[in-house]
């Protein structure tokens, strides 16, 4: 039998800790605990044996820090040397017990993932995937992912643990006494991903004790289709004498056990500080407790890296608006890479009450496997809605699938076999849930009948690649009620008979109803109403329309979903009193002719700053982004473009760079006025496009934050500055190899190149970069900034010109120039 | 958690050298705080070693060795040291570069109220060990961090190692040394049974009178 059919039947026990039994054997601080599988390996096999005699099913090999990080074969040993040691010890422990299990461990690289470390995903998953090779290798029984608190770690982990070997995999995560991973995951989220990445079992380990654990583990059974396993460790930990010790015995630590058990825990074992001694006692006390059945829970979740939605509830809100259809903007966004313009409307989406955010970056010409990943890249880097992967093209939707941290919804497959073949392996292997749309190689059936057929093909076709039901979302399909007057209808009577038929969750995207009819929004928020009032689960919808919300919010409270009216107060009280301000605001905002119209920046700002000159000078000198937009708008009735930038803008930033430059305007109103410029320029520039005049662009310039440093808030200050000054950008962003450096230099023939270093650690690197720009690349100039560089040191290390702060740079390069 | 975070340490950071700060930077300044404080999490390990000193600077603080005459003279007469690490955790990195994407002014400003806010942090713990400490009768030294005068940044990870920090509070370091979170602090305090009360820590006992962001210029 194996471990898979075992746990059916029965309750798993695993070992304890070994890193505290290794120190009370002599392991020194800082000492790698697993380089004691060559040097002791009586130890370890000792311990093994100890806990399988204490009635232990599942012994873990020492292989918890092992990774290319830590082990080198010209430093140390190879990985591969320590991983098959490791198993070997415990396989010959099982033999020596006669009974066990080898699990083969895994931990953290104690490396953060990008983009907030300096770890690549793929990067990850090859680090991993070196310990599983030589696992699997040496005879591991299974894989035990241990003791995470990334979830994008996680999940490279796991993939990496499925695309080297067939054995089955273990994951648990640590949480804190919130119940919190340590980069922002819960129960819930993580539980999505896992299963949805089909592990066997998922669970909790480290981190607190039995009894802190508990509610978690009752959270994580309530919505877990698969068996639970509690790892905790022995108490909360302390410091006592330089030694970590932990508050309960072996005896309290087994009793909380049995609570675990009892709530229906299928496998138990322990972490630090845990002894063969507590496990043998937890297994006294457990192993009568009745074994969990394993429930499967009818939910329909997705999740981000923080936090779970779930379909059936609530229903769910899909921003629409990351699409370039019919948005000429966004188009040239895509064609630009313009990725805070893709990362904007997602913040606006979210702001507006999106729960999740639809992306589409499909547009000929562009390479839509590579735009998707980096828009996937972006979109989670800073919001923490969970995604719905938007394409037709199956390679961009398999590339922004891996990299998604969490999981994801798909948009979409549908009843033709050549879309099922090609979407339901993908959503078997990363996870998701999957939007499928009433037609097939037939067509859009006419009928509700039609589409609840192809509904139930997709559904039966789905469970064959092992895709259960609650993870499709059916899309009944909206079609133009201007060409079918019973279109709006059919689409209504098979979103309501999915629900009841099929026990189905459903999603619409509702606009294409009003196709070809003036004044759109009525009809489109009168339908979404009417498939909300039918059952819809959720809604592909633009946010912003304050119609569509409104129908949404009202909804909500009427249908008894809006606790107290909570959520709709909170919106809309505030509505209110903002619309009492703006009226107020309309009246005082018709000065007396010469006044200053209430909008001053603050008593002690540079002597008569922004008090002369026209309201757009005015407006960017005190760093107001909204009116600067007015006033460029109201300019351009009388003026043109290039006349307002040149008369008014530029000398409004001169007079803020000259004021930062004399101490008397500091750093955040000259970044304020720079926004306040930028909103201007975006206006100028619509102008400009509309009428086919276009502002000269200056010299081409690459900026980045060299290889090693993270730091980039100068390098974006700079940034900033510079494209208010009109040069052409390009940012490479943080921790930035030099040969990427030198090779965009070369790629655009730049003349400038602007490098930034926070730490003293990462000059040399800086050194590196301009060493080579001189070889490869010598027209360049080279400018440098950061905390820790001054003249001397820029002259040290070769560098043209050293920028002490952002206004520094923008001389540096306008110098550059001339 | 909300955290008393010293206005002045904002301003002095975002290089004001004590000139009043105009109104809509002082609201930025406390949109910012408020939005952080709904982000951080501050997290905490900390551990008594014993230390050992020898000669040229020599330090052994259990689990980290070094040489630096700057912390030497830190830790003079102490039997002991209390190492800490300290974390505002991801959220706090997640606001910085939204805002680095979508809008600098409020990125430095977010830069500077977090770096407030983890030394106000600090400044509490610590606060809260003396008292704590002083009940036994022993006495902490400032805290000095790896980085400080020639006590070297290596010494970070020896002593992220030794207090478990990567497993414990999430706190890694990139290849080049930095520490992610960004917003965290290691540091070591020496344990005395002398009370030494004049002690120069801080920007104070630092050796560059002329850096823009000193405390206490005008």
């Amino acid at each position: 039998m194996n471990i898979r059919e075992e746990l059916k039947e029965r309750r798993l026990f695993f070992d304890g800790g070994m890193g505290s039994l290794l120190q009370a054997k002599g392991l020194k601080p800082g000492e790698l605990p697993e380089t004691w599988n060559m040097l002791h390996p009586e130890i370890i096999e000792q311990i093994h044996v100890d806990y399988l005699n204490a009635g232990a099913d599942v012994v873990t090999t020492n292989t918890f820090g092992v990774n290319r990080f830590k082990y080198k074969k010209e430093e140390n040993y190879s990985v591969e040397e320590v991983v098959t040691a490791a198993v070997k010890l415990a396989k010959s422990a099982t033999e020596r017990a006669g009974h066990g299990y080898v699990a083969l461990d895994m931990g953290p690289t104690g490396k953060l993932l990008v983009p907030y470390g300096t770890l690549e995903f793929e990067d990850a998953c090859e680090v991993y995937k070196e310990v599983v090779r030589a696992g699997a290798a040496a005879g591991a029984d299974l894989v035990i992912i241990e003791t995470m608190g990334d979830s994008y770690e996680l999940k490279a982990a796991v993939l990496a643990a499925k695309e080297e070997s067939d054995l089955p995999v273990f994951a648990t995560v640590t949480l804190d006494e919130k119940g919190k991973m340590l980069t922002g995951g819960n129960v819930e989220s993580v539980t999505a991903l896992l299963e949805g990445l089909g592990v066997d079992v998922i669970g909790l380990n480290c981190g607190l004790g039995p009894v802190q654990l508990l509610p978690f583990v009752e959270n994580m059974r309530a919505v877990a289709s698969i068996p639970v396993m509690v790892n905790p460790n022995a108490g909360l930990p302390r410091s006592e004498g330089g030694k970590t010790v932990y508050d309960i015995d072996a005896d309290q630590f087994a009793a909380a056990m049995k609570k675990i058990a009892e709530c229906g825990a299928s496998v138990l074992g322990g972490c630090c500080g845990t002894t063969p001694e507590h496990i043998a006692k937890m297994h006294e006390v457990c192993k009568d407790v009745p074994v969990p059945i394993v429930e499967k829970k009818d939910r329909t979740v997705v999740s981000s890296y923080s936090h779970a939605v779930e379909f059936g509830g609530r229903p769910v809100i899909i921003g629409e608006r990351i699409n370039p259809t019919g948005k000429p903007r966004f188009k040239q966004a895509l064609k630009d890479h313009d990725m805070a313009y893709i990362l904007n409307m997602g913040v606006a989406q979210q702001e507006r009450g999106a729960d999740l955010l639809d992306v589409n970056v499909g547009l000929p010409g562009i390479d839509e496997p590579a735009m998707m990943v980096d828009a996937v890249k972006e979109l989670q880097s800073v919001l923490d809605l969970p995604l719905q992967i938007d394409t037709a093209n199956t390679q961009a939707m398999e590339r922004a699938m891996r990299i998604y941290n969490g999981k994801p919804l798909i948009n979409s497959v549908n009843g033709k076999k050549e879309s099922m073949d090609a979407v339901f392996p993908l959503v078997k292997k990363y996870g998701g849930v999957v939007v499928a749309l009433c037609l097939d190689e037939d067509g859009i059936p006419e009928t509700a009948d039609g589409r609840m057929a192809v509904a139930k093909k997709i559904y039966e076709t789905a469970a064959e690649y092992g895709i259960d039901k609650k993870d499709i979302l059916v899309d009944a399909l909206c079609m133009a009620v201007s060409s079918d007057k019973n279109g709006a209808l059919t689409t209504l009577e098979t979103v309501r008979r999915v629900r009841d038929e099929f026990g189905g969750k459903t999603v619409l995207g509702v606009s294409n109803v009003s196709f070809g009819l003036p004044m759109r929004e009525h009809i489109n928020s009168t339908f979404f109403l009417m498939a909300l009032q039918n059952g819809l689960s959720a809604a592909i919808i633009n946010p912003n329309s304050e119609a569509m919300m409104a129908v949404y919010d009202s909804f909500l409270v009427l249908a008894a979903m809006d606790e107290n009216c909570g959520r709709y107060i909170g919106v809309y009280a505030e509505k209110e009193a903002e619309k009492k301000r703006a009226k107020e605001q309309a009246k005082l905002a018709q000065p007396a002719p010469g006044t200053d119209v209430g909008m001053h920046a603050g008593g002690n700002t540079a002597a008569g700053r922004g008090d002369d000159g026209s309201p757009l000078k005015r407006s960017i000198i005190r760093g107001m982004a909204k009116a600067a937009a007015e006033a460029a708008r109201a300019a351009l009735e009388t003026s043109d473009a290039l006349d307002i930038i040149d008369r008014e803008m530029i000398p409004a930033l001169d007079e803020v760079g000259k004021g930062f430059e004399a101490g008397t305007v500091f750093l955040p109103q000259l970044l304020m006025s720079a926004e306040a410029a930028k909103a201007a320029f975006a206006v100028m520039k619509e102008k400009m496009e509309a009428d086919g005049t276009a502002q000269e662009k200056r010299s081409k310039i690459v900026l980045a934050t060299v290889k090693g440093d993270i730091h980039d808030i100068g390098k974006n200050i700079v940034k900033v500055l510079l494209e208010n000054y009109s040069f052409d950008v390009i940012d490479l962003g943080r921790d930035v190899a030099p040969e990427v450096i030198v090779e965009r230099a070369i790629k655009e023939h730049a003349p400038i190149v602007g490098l930034s270093a926070l730490m003293t650690t990462t000059v040399p690197a800086m050194e590196e970069t301009i060493k080579l720009l001189r070889k490869e690349a010598p027209w360049v100039k080279i400018m440098v900034g950061g905390a820790v560089l001054t003249q001397d040191y820029a002259d040290a290390i070769g560098a043209d010109g050293y920028c002490k702060d952002a206004m520094g740079a923008v001389n540096f390069a306008i110098e550059c120039e001339k | 958690m909300t955290l008393d975070v010293d206005r002045r340490e904002v301003f002095r950071y975002l290089g004001y050298r004590g000139h009043e700060a105009d109104e809509k930077t002082k609201m930025l300044v406390e949109a910012c705080i408020s939005e952080l404080n709904l982000a951080a999490e501050p997290k905490v390990v900390s551990k008594e070693l014993p230390l050992v000193t020898g000669e040229d600077g020599w330090i052994d603080g259990g689990c980290f060795q070094t040489k630096s005459m700057n912390l030497s003279k830190n830790l003079g007469g102490c039997g002991q040291v209390l190492l800490m690490a300290v974390t505002l955790g991801m959220g706090v990195d997640r606001l910085l570069m939204k805002y680095g994407k979508l809008q600098m002014s409020k990125a430095v400003v977010m830069q500077a109220a977090a770096a407030a806010m983890i030394e106000a942090y600090c400044n509490a713990l610590c606060k809260a060990w003396a008292e704590e400490y002083e009940k036994k009768g022993l006495y902490l030294r400032p805290r000095y961090s790896p980085g400080y005068g020639d006590f070297s940044l290596s010494c970070q990870s020896m002593i992220l190692d030794g207090l478990e920090a990567g497993k414990r509070i999430g706190i890694t370091l990139t290849d080049g040394g930095l520490m992610v979170p960004t917003k965290s602090v290691t540091a070591v305090i020496g344990i005395s049974e002398k009370k030494e009360p004049c002690h120069v820590e801080g920007c104070e006992a630092c050796g560059n009178l002329d850096c823009a962001y000193r405390r206490s210029w005008q």
